[in-house]
C-alpha cells in the first residue's frame, strides 16, 4: 500500500502541469489536483497494480475535471468576454508570466475543454492515441479528430494574440 | 515502402508518432510535393514546442505541501472534511517550517479572495491620481519617515514599515492617508532616478484570506497585490511586471517582517 502511495506521491509535478494546462489559474489547478489525489487514495483498491499510476491519475482528473465544467455551466457562471475585456480583468496567477507564455495559456483556454484534454495528453504528456482514448474513455479515431482540431483551434488562437500583439505596438 | 494517399490527417499521425516507421518515407515525399501541408505540419510542430516549452516550467515548482504531505496522513484522515483537514495541516506545518516554508506557504491562495483585486482598483485609482502630480504627490515627505510612518501605521491600524526598494532603484518620496471605503489606507510613493513613480497600498481587511500573488491591468498602471495577515496589499506603477512583481517580493518579505515581528 505505500508503494502505491509512494507511486502516487512522485505523479504529483506531471499532474500539476497537466491541470494548469488545463484550468490556467494556479490555484484552481492544485484544487484539482488535490482532489484528484483525495479520490485516489480513497479508492487505491481500484488500482490494478499492473495499470501506470500516471493513466489512472490521469482518468480521475479527467472525470473531476468535466465534473466540474459540467457544473459551472449549468450555474452560468460563463460569461463570455471579448478578448480585450478579458486582457483587461485577467489576473494570471502567482507567477510572473512572460507575454508568450500567457499568450499559449489564453491560447488553451479558448479551445474546446474536451480537445484540450487530448492535445495535452498526447502533444505534452505523451500518451499515445490508444492510452488517450482509456484516459478520456472514447474512441481512439475521436482521440485523433479531437487533437486535429484542437490543433487548429490553438493555431487560430496564437495568430490572433500575435496579430493583437503587434497592434497594441504599433498604437503605441 | 507504401503507396497509400496520405492526407491532412496523416500530419498529426506523424507529429504524435502514431505513423508507422515504413510509411514515413513517403509521408516526406508527399510533404515535399505539396508545399500547403509542408507548411502546416512545420506550423503544429511549432505550436507544440512553445506548449511544451511554456508547461515545462511547472514540473520543477516546489509542490506545494497541501500536496506533498497528502500520502504521508492516515487514510482515516483523508475521509474526513478533506480540504479543511489539509489546511489547517498546512498552518500548523508554517509554525514547523518558519521562514523560508512560511513564506511559501503565506503566498499561497486557500481560499476564494474576499476583495482583493478591490484592494488593487483602489490602489491602482490612487497610484494614478497621486503619481501626476508634481508638487503635491505626498501629504508628508521623505524627509520625516519615522513621523509619516508612525502616523500612517497608527491610522490604518497596524505596523507598517515604509519598504526599501533601493536595491531595484526606488528611492522613498513619502506618503498619504486615502480613504478606503470606512477604513484607512495607506500610500508609499517611490520614484526612480528617472522619475518613473511606483506605489504601494495598504489597508487593513481582518476578514480576508490569504492570497497569492495576483495582477490586475488597468488602463495606464498595473498593480500587483495580495492579502495576507488581515491586510489587503498592492504594488502600482506603470513599469514592466517583472520589476512589479520584484517589488511586490520585497515589499512582502519586509512589511510581513514589519507586522509579523512587531518591530522594525
Amino acid at each position: 500500500m505505500d508503494d502505491k502511495r509512494r507511486a502516487i506521491l512522485a505523479e504529483i509535478p506531471r499532474l500539476r502541469r497537466y491541470a494548469r494546462a488545463l484550468l490556467r489559474d494556479r490555484e484552481a489547478a492544485d484544487d484539482l489536483v488535490q482532489d484528484s489525489l483525495e479520490r485516489a487514495l480513497s479508492r487505491l483498491d481500484n488500482w490494478r497494480s499492473g495499470d501506470s499510476p500516471q493513466r489512472w491519475l490521469f482518468t480521475i482528473m479527467h472525470n473531476l475535471f468535466i465534473d466540474q465544467k459540467r457544473r459551472v455551466v449549468r450555474r452560468q457562471e460563463v460569461l463570455p468576454l471579448s478578448q480585450d475585456v478579458a486582457d483587461s480583468i485577467v489576473s494570471p496567477p502567482t507567477q510572473f508570466e512572460s507575454v508568450v507564455s500567457r499568450e499559449v495559456f489564453e491560447a488553451l483556454q479558448a479551445i474546446v475543454p474536451e480537445r484540450r484534454e487530448a492535445l495535452l495528453l498526447v502533444a505534452v504528456e505523451g500518451l499515445t492515441y490508444a492510452e488517450a482514448a482509456v484516459v478520456l474513455g472514447i474512441p481512439t479515431g475521436t482521440v485523433m479528430s479531437r487533437i486535429a482540431r484542437a490543433r487548429e483551434e490553438l493555431r487560430a488562437s496564437l495568430d490572433d494574440a500575435a496579430r493583437r500583439r503587434t497592434i497594441r505596438v504599433v498604437e503605441k | 515502402m507504401t503507396n497509400r494517399e496520405f492526407s491532412e490527417n496523416d500530419i498529426h499521425l506523424a507529429l504524435d508518432g502514431e505513423m508507422p516507421v515504413e510509411e514515413r518515407p513517403a509521408f516526406e515525399r508527399w510533404l515535399d510535393a505539396h508545399p500547403d501541408m509542408q507548411a502546416r505540419s512545420h506550423r503544429f510542430a511549432t505550436d507544440r514546442d512553445r506548449l511544451r516549452e511554456t508547461l515545462a516550467g511547472i514540473l520543477e515548482e516546489p509542490v506545494p505541501p497541501r500536496l506533498s504531505g497528502m500520502p504521508l496522513i492516515p487514510e482515516e484522515a483523508i475521509k474526513g472534511p478533506p480540504r479543511l483537514f489539509w489546511r489547517s495541516f498546512a498552518a500548523a506545518a508554517i509554525l514547523l517550517v518558519g521562514g523560508l516554508g512560511g513564506f511559501i506557504l503565506g503566498r499561497m491562495n486557500w481560499g476564494t479572495p474576499l476583495s482583493g483585486e478591490n484592494v488593487a482598483d483602489k490602489a491602482i485609482a490612487a497610484h494614478v491620481l497621486y503619481a501626476s502630480e508634481t508638487r503635491h504627490v505626498v501629504e508628508v515627505g521623505a524627509d520625516q519617515k519615522d513621523h509619516l510612518v508612525g502616523w500612517l501605521s497608527k491610522r490604518v491600524g497596524i505596523h507598517l514599515v515604509a519598504p526599501d526598494f533601493s536595491g531595484v532603484g526606488f528611492k522613498l518620496v513619502g506618503g498619504r492617508l486615502l480613504p478606503s471605503a470606512h477604513k484607512a489606507a495607506a500610500q508609499f510613493m517611490y520614484q526612480d532616478h528617472a522619475g518613473v513613480r511606483i506605489s504601494l497600498y495598504v489597508v487593513r481587511d481582518p476578514g480576508s484570506h490569504e492570497t497569492s500573488f495576483r495582477l490586475l491591468k488597468e488602463d495606464g498602471a498595473r498593480a500587483f497585490y495580495w492579502l495576507d495577515n488581515g491586510c489587503g496589499y498592492a504594488v502600482a506603477g506603470n513599469v514592466p511586471e517583472n520589476t512589479l512583481l520584484t517589488l511586490a517580493n520585497l515589499a512582502y518579505t519586509q512589511l510581513d517582517a514589519a507586522v509579523t515581528g512587531g518591530s522594525s
